[in-house]
């Protein structure tokens, strides 16, 4: 820990704080100004929206809410970023979680070619995959199908998985792993009873993280789906296209349906934030 | 004891078995669809025809790439607009570090509120402040007073999808560099503070040498990151007015996925996968190099 302290007089220390809370005061109001605004347009009434000035006070209203909730296109956008997202994160996990272990635990052929390999699905821009991946999987007939976007989402969650399993793994104990060799264990057997209990709270963050980069995304989902696969972000991005229509509340309301599951998934994956936001660049 | 004999197979297989599904993975949905584009952008190539049915035109979808004014014109806009991000947001992202590394009761409360934006999701975000920008009921031109069609006018639209990507991007610089201060030894900063530096002198002389290496993360992830920029400016402007907002991502999605012209696609997809392949290179080699020197 090296957090700065003012050191000085009583009444300079007093000003030092001061003006510090006063900066960070005046970054969190525009940081957040813009969120708080639209949450706001969420709760007023269509005449209220286009109010001229606009309102800063008035009787919060949850009828865009109700209106979004009841449209079937919602929900079923809905049901799909949940399926998707969940269906990512789990197949990066159990893809990539015994590969991690191996990276981290082994030394095998192939090592380095796995690492730039992943590295490079992290680095390198989605925009050039998406061509031959969308050419590829439509002559599979995969497009369209929920199951094309799980795919491409491990284009950038298995690097994450790995990255980030193998940073628990290394700071496991070797000695743990040993001892169950010496009593007669095999090493599968040691991995699945006494080595991934143990980093539990690694694979809790490491979905986080990865369902975070999932639900989030619109490229993949965009270009990959159809009417009845498309995700959040693809309705949200259809909501708002052309001259941002006139549906103020209705696309306010459902942006903050977006937002809310991932801001509370973020929230609870706050301590690893910094190893997933580095993962690839600090190790390696 | 056939069991135990499939057992001992396993345990000698272990590592090979535990890196197959992610090489396969990775070789699935990354290495052949790369290797395929690799060969598409040196064919000429419709989706009507099967896989392998195109003809061989050498580099003439390069060519066509260099001649097509949108493309050039797409190469200087996206390194303006990641040049200034990526500094807009590693200053920004400095700053608010460096007030956060204050030892001062409730300073987390700060901490949390400011990496809000950086959860977001971009669509979301960038259609916010598409309201937020609207030049007839957008709340920034009541309080300035005018009528400025921000995402319409080819001076301002760049700056406006700029402005998006700052404020989700800077907490993220922030979160990053905030770790690095405080892994930060303690002892160089008490000794100049005995030799009576000035905040500013430990500042320029001590904490920044120090970090380093995390702004240098920062500036590599942030660089890839920004140099791919897609989300918002689709949703904001779409590449438009007048190509303003024409960044590499979008010139290869509209090339791609609305002209359907997959060859030039490839082709441009080839000619971003280079350019970043190179910054990795560049940022890497830079970083290593340091590591070894210090």
């Amino acid at each position: 820990m090296s957090a700065l302290n003012y050191v000085g007089s009583k009444r300079g220390k007093l000003v030092f704080a001061g003006s510090v809370y006063a900066a960070l005061a005046a970054l969190t109001v525009a940081f957040l100004f813009p969120l708080v605004w639209v949450l706001g347009l969420s709760l007023k009434t269509r005449l209220q929206v286009f109010a001229d000035p606009p309102l800063f006070v008035w009787s919060p209203t949850l009828e865009n809410y109700a209106t979004v909730l009841q449209r079937s296109d919602f929900v079923q956008a809905f049901v799909n970023s949940m399926v998707v997202s969940t269906g990512a994160v789990t197949l990066s996990l159990c893809v990539g979680v015994p590969a991690a272990y191996a990276i981290a635990r082994f030394p095998f052929r192939g090592r380095t070619f796995l690492f730039f390999g992943l590295l490079a699905m992290r680095m390198l821009p989605p925009i050039a995959v998406l061509l031959p991946m969308y050419i590829l999987f439509s002559k599979l007939g995969l497009t369209t199908t929920r199951f094309s976007v799980i795919l491409a989402y491990t284009t950038f969650s298995l690097p994450l998985v790995v990255w980030i399993m193998r940073g628990f793994f290394e700071d496991l104990p070797r000695e743990l792993e040993e001892s169950a060799w010496v009593d007669g264990a095999s090493r599968q057997a040691a991995f699945v009873h006494v080595v991934l209990p143990l980093i539990r709270p690694g694979l809790v963050a490491a979905s986080i993280l990865c369902l975070q980069l999932a639900w989030n995304d619109f490229l993949f989902a965009a270009v990959l789906t159809n009417n009845n696969s498309r995700t959040l972000p693809v309705l949200m991005a259809a909501f708002t296209g052309g001259d941002s229509g006139t549906d103020w509340g209705g696309m306010t309301a459902s942006g903050v349906l977006v937002i809310l599951p991932v801001i509370i998934f973020s929230f609870a994956a706050q301590r690893h934030l910094v190893a997933g936001l580095s993962s690839g660049a600090v190790k390696g | 004891m056939a069991k135990r004999r499939s057992g001992a197979w396993l345990d000698r297989q272990f590592t090979r078995l535990a890196v197959l599904p992610t090489t396969v993975t990775m070789l699935c949905v990354f290495g052949l669809p790369l290797l395929f584009s690799a060969y598409l952008s040196f064919q000429g190539w419709s989706a009507a025809q099967g896989l392998f049915a195109g003809k061989f035109v050498g580099l003439d979808n390069f060519d066509d790439l260099l001649h097509d004014p949108d493309f050039i014109g797409s190469l200087g806009i996206t390194f303006l607009y990641t040049a200034v991000t990526v500094t807009a947001e590693l200053a920004i992202g400095l700053g608010i570090a460096l007030l956060l590394n204050i030892d001062l009761p409730a300073i987390a409360v700060f901490r949390t509120c400011l990496v809000i934006p950086m959860m977001i999701t971009p669509v979301v975000a960038s259609a916010c402040w598409k309201l937020l920008l609207d030049p007839g009921h957008g709340v920034i031109n009541y309080w300035i007073g005018e009528h400025i069609v921000w995402l319409g006018r080819t001076d301002t639209a760049l700056a406006a999808v700029a402005v998006v990507a700052v404020w989700q991007n800077a907490p993220y610089v922030s979160v990053l560099l905030l770790a690095g201060l405080r892994s930060l030894p303690h002892e160089p900063v008490e000794a100049a503070r005995i030799d009576g530096a000035s905040v500013w002198q430990m500042f320029w002389h001590i904490t920044l040498p120090l970090l380093r290496p995390y702004l240098m993360v920062a500036l590599l992830l942030r660089t890839i990151f920004e140099f791919r920029a897609f989300d918002n400016i689709y949703v904001m402007t779409g590449g438009g007015p007048a190509n303003a907002t024409m960044t590499l991502s979008m010139f290869t999605y509209l090339a791609s996925f609305v002209r359907f012209d997959m060859s030039l696609g490839a082709a441009a997809s080839w000619s971003m996968l280079a350019m970043s392949m190179l910054l990795c290179g560049f940022f890497i080699v830079t970083i290593r190099r340091r590591d070894t020197s210090a």
